[in-house]
């Protein structure tokens, strides 16, 4: 694999974390604030208002690792941007409408609160929640498309049929795999939040309320992915070589080609997720001690998010390079079918290897992982300051 | 004559070129992002310059105003980046296929502008949430570096847009000596033909055509290639059509073609395109846009300017809505005031001359436009009786002419009727955009001036100039506007100036106007949101006597 690969995973790996986590926030702080709202409880509201402030930063990380994403993309593999771009208005643009709506969100939201009424503040809460599940909507749908082209109308140019695309039979599982997996490591991102609280100082009722709610929801959301994940599985029987290239190394291979072996990065992920129910259920089954405020259980509440969050990037790693080096899963199969031009254009438009001639210098790579290494102490740095470093505000 | 017998229809003709609402939509969202985008490029230098007076003077006004300063610059940039990231999916999914030639041929300053937005993330959140927990020092060395990441940022993107007002190698249809050109093929586009190709081109048929040979480069031609047969090559690129099926079959040696007539045109072009960029050279080739210098201080020195109007006219604003003229607000005027007019004199006499000389010299159709040398219209600078300033203005000399615009030829970015371009001349409404534009600017120069003069001399500012001084922001923002109209839509029928016209940039597949008319309205409420938000948290704030 060449460095743009890795340069592409790395900036998608902070970014798929960095919003996974954005998904669980922005789904729990407006209920926070509502509930405290209601029940006149400032030490809740204050949380809710903490908790802002992390989202805050980690949308921040998410935005420009995602904007990373996008150029390095069209640096690297321009022609697969145009081609996409040319069939991708409504999915992409599901995705464009709602991240505009969810930063404009994000700033009303912080900026608002104490400052509008608590209706104007409850409605932007709203839109800040159905948001955080649209984006995902889009996107998901063009993950799906890159799983199997369905909708793919090859005529006199390329288009897309909109309804057959969201048909994708991978799309669903995929989107709510997608969102339900967030959920599990936002909500125990949270309680790792609080558990590193914990370890410092005595917490609030409030937030050992907020901690424990937090571990439960996140064992919840790791049950309901014994569901999801097999079905995922299953959807992809329609992209024979990804199943292959995950499952073939287990013993289970479809009537495809085997193109690569990712069963260990599978089973990397297994093990990250029963890791996460082990702990989860050390911290939450009753035992006759109370171990989930102890420094061992907090301990364990933070091995846990440190868990849950390698498993979404194992996660994501895993889709991505078991259909490697294609863009599309299923391009070996159907790349023979297509008509022409069409199938010299996208055979070398969907294949990863096939760098775009002008970005191929090596000391443009050294250059970016210079670059990126010296941001991303900068942005450590920042973090430390904001979240750490004590005196100021 | 004065009045034209004859007028044109300055919107019909805006609308005849292709993908008009895509156009709309797009100078929609450019305009959107430029309103916001520059206060980022202002503001850091605003804190920055407030921090070394702090320092220097000890007075509290300059460190308290450089924290509203710092809160307005997090407003701003949050919302920046979020009609940046709509601009930027709306180059994916609307211009796609300039966005693709883009990324495979001049990608390199977007891929260092990752870098500096990641500079402007960490450095700008550092300032606004780290404030309390850095020294005076560290605030004066973190607001230095976003300021550097900031107009890094826009060094980046405005070499891109650069190159595409005028590409590293165009040969103009213009010149003092020799008038217009087009019948010699001009524009022409500097490209290196690899020696491969060159053996299975027909050269003197080329020549024939308008190309000249420049001489061997490395292990290729150099040629200057007329822009009419680079426009019809990029449309038969992105059509998916075969050398076979293309205008390269008349140009290919009869014994060649066999041998590749099954080949994509783009697969052709993109040789010659690779090559071209591999010879300049991919770090710079956006860098060495004739236009770049220009075009790159203009756009600093409007941010500067609007950056110190909103200022003064913020301060303005408070006094007379308080009805007190403390030191805080007098100093945060003072400061507004004065940084509005150096800025507004730099832009004017240094930074728009630069830009000015170098788009009369690389978009001679554009400045005809710009002047109006046309008889359809009413030409201001000709009812002014101007002619001669502008000339010497632009050429240094009265005697100069200005380009005709009636002469350019409706078709001369076309070859043999494709791309289908009802006119290859750039909208002529520009010239009531242009003097619209410089006119306001003059005006607010002027009034600047009166500004500063006034509390030069200690005299207290009446209600009609605090009036003056609080609208002074939206004339400033108008101005910009205009200017960046003038940029956008002066390049048309062009998306790249000589290479590729906007039908074949566009998306093969354009969604329905009313979802443009959504999209472009979403920007709007982005605008209107952010004038509520600085209204709301930064305005209402500082009138409680909360310091914003």
């Amino acid at each position: 694999m060449s460095a743009p690969v890795f340069f592409l995973a790395l900036v998608f790996g902070v970014h798929i974390v960095a919003v996974n986590i954005g998904i669980a926030l922005a789904t729990i702080i407006p209920i926070l604030k509502r509930r405290a709202v209601r029940a006149g409880d400032r030490a809740l509201e204050g949380a809710a208002r903490g908790l802002f402030r992390i989202y805050a930063v980690t949308y921040a990380l998410a935005g420009v690792m995602g904007t990373a994403f996008t150029v390095f993309l069209l640096s690297f593999y321009p022609e697969f941007v145009g081609i996409a771009g040319n069939i991708t208005m409504v999915p992409f643009g599901i995705a464009a409408i709602s991240i505009l709506f969810h930063f404009f969100a994000i700033v009303a939201y912080w900026y608002g609160w104490d400052r509008v009424s608590e209706g104007f503040h409850s409605l932007v809460g709203w839109l800040l929640t159905i948001t955080a599940y649209t984006i995902p909507f889009g996107f998901r749908a063009v993950f799906a498309f890159l799983n199997t082209p369905q909708g793919l109308v090859l005529g006199e140019k390329p288009s897309l049929d909109v309804v057959q695309a969201l048909l994708n039979p991978t799309f669903l599982p995929l989107y709510l795999k997608s969102v339900v997996g967030a959920l599990t490591f936002g909500f125990l991102f949270i309680a790792g939040v609080y558990a590193y609280q914990g370890l410092r100082r005595e917490l609030s009722s409030v937030e050992k309320g907020l901690y424990a709610d937090s571990l439960r929801i996140g064992l919840m959301g790791l049950l309901a992915m014994l569901f999801l994940g097999p079905w995922y599985t299953l959807a992809l029987v329609n992209v024979p070589v990804k199943f292959n290239n995950i499952f073939a190394g287990l013993g289970a291979a479809l009537s495809a080609p085997t193109l690569s072996d990712y069963s260990w990065l599978f089973l990397v992920k297994m093990a990250l997720v029963i890791l996460q129910a082990a702990l989860l259920l050390y911290l939450l089954v009753p035992r006759g001690g109370e171990t989930t405020y102890t420094p061992q259980g907090f301990k364990a509440s933070i091995a846990a998010a440190a868990a849950a969050g390698l498993t979404v990037l194992t996660g994501e790693y895993l889709n991505a390079f078991s259909q490697y080096p294609y863009f599309v899963a299923n391009a070996p199969l159907i790349a023979d079918k297509l008509p022409e031009p069409y199938r010299t254009l996208l055979t070398r438009a969907l294949n990863l290897e096939n760098l775009s001639p002008l970005a191929q210098d090596p000391a443009l790579y050294l250059a970016t992982v210079v670059g990126v290494a010296v941001l991303l102490a900068a942005a450590g740095y920042m973090l430390y300051l904001v979240f750490f470093k004590e005196g100021g505000e | 004559m004065l009045f034209p017998p004859r007028r044109m229809n300055l919107i019909e003709q805006y609308l005849s070129y292709p993908a008009a609402p895509e156009r709309i939509l797009s100078i929609i969202g450019i305009e959107v992002h430029w309103l916001i985008l520059q206060y980022v490029l202002g503001l850091p230098l605003a804190v920055l310059l407030l921090l070394l007076l702090y320092r220097r003077s000890g007075n509290e006004n300059w460190l308290k105003l450089a924290r509203t300063a710092v809160k307005a610059l997090g407003l701003v940039f949050a919302v920046g980046v979020a009609a940046g990231t709509l601009v930027e999916f709306g180059l994916v999914v609307v211009w796609p296929n300039v966005l693709e030639a883009v990324g495979r041929y001049i990608y390199f300053p977007l891929y260092l502008e990752i870098f500096a937005f990641l500079a402007e993330i960490v450095f700008i959140y550092l300032l606004v949430f780290g404030w309390n927990k850095l020294s005076l020092t560290g605030k004066i060395v973190v607001a230095f570096l976003a300021l550097f990441g900031a107009w890094f940022s826009a060094a980046m993107i405005m070499s891109v847009n650069s190159y595409m007002v005028a590409p590293t190698g165009i040969a103009p249809a213009f010149s003092q000596q020799a008038g217009w050109m087009y019948s010699q093929g001009y524009p022409k586009v500097l490209l290196v033909v690899p020696g491969d190709l060159v053996g299975a081109l027909d050269v003197a048929k080329l020549q024939s055509l308008g190309m000249e040979v420049v001489g061997q480069v490395g292990s290729g031609v150099a040629v200057y290639m007329p822009s009419s047969i680079v426009a019809r090559l990029a449309y038969e690129a992105w059509s998916a059509k075969t050398v076979g099926e293309s205008a390269l079959a008349l140009v290919v040696k009869p014994e060649a073609l066999p041998a590749v007539k099954s080949l994509l045109v783009k697969d052709v072009v993109d040789r010659i395109l690779v090559e071209t960029v591999r010879t300049i050279g991919y770090t710079t080739v956006t860098f060495q846009s004739p236009v770049y210098l220009g075009s790159f201080l203009h756009a600093v020195g409007s941010a500067l300017t609007v950056t110190g109007f909103t200022i003064a006219g913020a301060f303005a604003l408070l006094i007379l809505l308080s009805r007190r003229r403390t030191a805080y607000y007098m100093d945060g005027l003072k400061f507004g005031a004065y940084f509005a007019l150096v800025s507004i004199i730099l832009q004017g006499a240094v930074f728009g001359h630069i830009l000015g000389v170098e788009i009369a010299r690389y978009n001679p159709e554009k400045l005809a436009a710009m002047e109006g040398t046309s008889s359809q219209i009413l030409s201001i600078p000709r009812a002014l009786g101007i002619e001669d300033l502008m000339k010497i203005i632009i050429y240094g000399s009265p005697d100069a002419k200005l380009p005709d615009y009636d002469q350019i030829p409706r078709d001369h970015c076309s070859l043999m009727g494709v791309p289908s371009i009802p006119d290859c001349r750039p909208p002529l409404i520009l010239h009531y955009l242009y003097y619209a534009k410089t006119g306001l600017a003059i005006l607010l120069a002027l009034f600047s001036l009166g500004v500063v003069l006034l509390l030069r001399l200690g005299k207290e500012l009446g209600s009609a100039w605090l009036w003056g001084l609080a609208a002074s922001p939206v004339v400033a923002q108008v101005v910009s506007f205009l200017g960046w109209a003038v940029r956008e839509i002066g390049r048309k029928p062009w998306t790249i100036y000589g290479v590729m016209t906007v039908d074949v940039a566009k998306t093969a597949n354009p969604a329905d106007p009313v979802v443009y008319a959504v999209a472009g309205l979403l920007f709007v409420a982005v605008v209107a949101g952010l004038v509520y938000a600085v209204w709301r948290l930064l305005l209402v704030p500082s009138l409680r006597g909360e310091g914003g």
